[in-house]
């Protein structure tokens, strides 16, 4: 058990770059988590951690060992591999002990580590079968048994749930999750899912086109991210951004954007700006409140415990090139469920405390978001 | 309830007649067979092939035929068949090693010009072998290799490599490459991974890849006929076409050509039913998500 550590990580494939000066330090018995959209890079992370691709430059050190030059199976690493690559002629219990027979450990030994996974794993009465006997759910298993049975520094883990029911997915959540606080090791998961990430990182590496935007805690990614892909990336549904400026009132700022008028909580600066809100943290009522803003409920998504309500604000923009009029600014907010109804005319409202601020290009102004603001 | 019947009658139409066609197909297939297992349990001088031969009666039934080709030939059955077991075993074992490697390197290897190189193999598999005879000979006669075993199994060998390497990685190129890296990560070096995982994976194209680098050798005559001379070096393919036509007048004995033929296809028969089931494999199934 051990910490991982990659310095200014590069890889490119030709001319293209999968993989741009990451660095990185993964504390010994972390769960990290590595969110991106496919084509981010972030698989190729893992296998240059595996070594089963080279880096084109930079360093990965398993605990204080530089590994660049390491092979595969001397780098003392498990992987869980998206397809989990199963050894489809040997039956499930030569499948987990394979790593332990090619490391010459005894035959008496071997069973009784095989035997205490699959009991780990709730699987050994699959043991005797072959892999195209068995559910994806068991497989799934299987390849975190082969895994976990020899004890290795780290474990990675590319996508694991991903071929999974919807349904059995939750619940491989929990127990990937229960499995890490029992063996208490370093786990790095790669995925695409932000769900996963959320619910199962101690911190998220999130990343685009091969660069690490941010790496923290998921509470810290969700209220503060360092940009606005990364916002908009994490956390459902969706942020809503609207694209205004800030201008003095007073004694104060204020960001506009058309109707919407949101008090700026931070220092002020004027100028044009990108807000993003969560779409909980936009209250939307019935009938027409002093300040807050009219507008449409255009659609109506059931999500379950609530819905997300598309509303449109204010009257449809001038025609554009087709003569079709533009599409009027639409925002996403989570209300309580039959709360609305698609044509409902209402009043939304803003948290201003919670507001962030970006930037033309992308990058938040931390300093205009309310100094206090939390969570 | 009619459009339903009419329906029905069309579907056993038309199953009906694909097996007409099929059971058509299997009488032209079969019947030499049958004819050739018929004759070799009679004799019959040239000329005297009749309808009745195809219904023997059991009076007419005789191993002479057998007799004298598994007894009288000189040099013997044993002899031709010990030969041709050494020339097509060599070249399957051989052909079969090499070929391993040819697939496993150029699918899973990335190395310049490794399409080059596949697209070469496979235009030398369209030439036929023949018209490699010539330069082979000059070629070994310079080296003294005529009329030896190994003469003789280089050049076969070297069909199997081309044929086979093809088919090997075709076959490797199915296995997902995560499988791969899973015994890497698992603790096996490349080689290793190959011959403890690969390989067992690989079983069942190379069990078709040994049938074929077998069968090839095994009745071949051009090669044989060209690179050896001596009698004791004789396979069953020459032995065959001497008791065929032994002044060169054409077939004398009916019997006699069909009995050699078919105790000389037994080696084959067997071959194929021990290798059946890897023949017949789909072990890669269920190695990745179902």
């Amino acid at each position: 058990m051990t910490g991982i550590r990659l310095e200014h990580l590069t890889k490119r494939f030709k001319n293209q770059v999968a993989v741009e000066d990451v660095s990185a330090d993964i504390r010994n018995g972390e769960f990290v988590v590595i969110l991106g959209a496919s084509g981010s890079g972030k698989t190729t992370i893992l296998r240059m951690i595996a070594g089963l691709e080279v880096q084109t430059s930079g360093h990965v050190y398993i605990g204080d060992m530089l590994v660049d030059d390491y092979e595969p199976r001397d780098r003392n690493i498990a992987m869980v591999f998206q397809t989990y690559a199963l050894y489809p002629h040997l039956s499930v219990r030569k499948n987990i002990g394979f790593g332990l027979k090619v490391r010459h450990v005894e035959r008496s030994e071997i069973d009784r580590r095989v035997t205490a996974v699959a009991e780990l794993l709730g699987i050994s009465e699959t043991l005797d079968r072959r892999p195209s006997e068995l559910s994806g759910g068991q497989r799934q298993r299987v390849a975190l048994g082969r895994a976990i049975v020899r004890d290795p520094e780290a474990f990675l883990l590319d996508e694991p749930l991903s071929n999974l029911d919807a349904k059995i997915r939750s619940s491989a959540r929990i127990e990937l999750k229960r499995l890490h606080s029992q063996l208490g090791q370093t786990f790095v998961f790669v995925t695409h899912d932000q769900t996963e990430a959320m619910t199962l990182g101690d911190r998220l590496a999130v990343m685009n086109h091969g660069r690490l935007l941010q790496y923290d805690t998921p509470e810290r990614v969700l209220s503060h991210p360092t940009n606005r892909f990364v916002a908009s990336f994490v956390g459902s549904p969706e942020m809503d951004f609207l694209e205004g400026s800030v201008e003095p009132t007073g004694g104060s700022y204020t960001f506009i954007s058309g109707p919407i008028q949101i008090p700026v909580r931070g220092v002020g600066r004027p100028g044009p700006v990108t807000i993003g809100l969560r779409p909980w943290d936009i209250t939307v009522h019935q009938a027409a409140g002093a300040g807050s803003v009219p507008a449409r409920v255009a659609g109506v998504e059931r999500l379950g415990s609530s819905d997300q309500v598309f509303l449109e604000v204010g009257p449809p923009g001038a025609p554009g090139p087709g003569g079709l009029p533009a599409p009027p600014l639409t925002l996403r907010a989570l209300v309580r469920s039959y709360d609305f109804e698609v044509g409902n005319m209402v009043s939304i409202g803003f948290d201003a405390d919670r507001a962030l601020y970006f930037t033309a290009d992308g990058n938040r102004i931390e300093s205009m978001s309310a100094p206090t603001r939390v969570g | 309830m009619k459009k339903q019947h009419s329906r029905r009658a069309i579907r056993i139409l038309k199953r009906a007649a694909s097996h007409a066609v099929l059971i058509v197909a299997c009488l032209f297939a079969l019947f030499p067979i049958y004819f050739m297992i018929v004759a070799s349990f009679s004799t019959f001088p040239l000329g005297a092939i009749s309808a009745s031969i195809l219904v023997p009666r059991p009076s007419q039934v005789t191993l002479t035929s057998y007799h004298a080709i598994l007894l009288d030939q000189n040099p013997s059955f044993v002899a031709m068949l010990t030969n041709s077991l050494i020339f097509a075993g060599s070249a399957a074992l051989i052909g079969l090693g090499l070929a391993a490697f040819t697939g496993f390197a150029l699918s899973k290897f990335n190395f310049p010009g490794r399409r080059t190189f596949v697209y070469f193999i496979l235009l030398i598999s369209l030439f036929p072998s023949f018209v490699m005879i010539l330069p082979f000979y000059l070629m070994f006669a310079k080296l003294g290799l005529i009329d030896t075993y190994i003469g003789l199994i280089i050049p076969y060998s070297a069909g199997a490599v081309v044929f086979s390497g093809i088919l090997v990685k075709n076959y490797m190129d199915s296995i997902p490459d995560d499988i791969e890296e899973a015994a890497l990560v698992d603790g096996l070096g490349r080689t290793e991974a190959f011959f403890r995982v690969l390989i067992p994976l690989c079983l069942p194209v190379l069990g078709l890849a040994a049938f074929l680098a077998f069968v090839g050798p095994y009745t071949d005559y051009a090669f044989a006929h060209v690179f050896i001379d001596t009698s004791n070096l004789w396979t069953l393919a020459l032995g065959l076409y001497s008791i065929n036509s032994p002044e060169g007048q054409g077939v004398q004995n009916y019997g006699l050509v069909c009995a050699f033929a078919l105790v000389m296809s037994l080696p084959i028969v067997a071959f194929y039913m021990a290798f059946q089931r890897w023949i017949i494999g789909g072990l890669t199934m269920g190695a990745v998500r179902g």
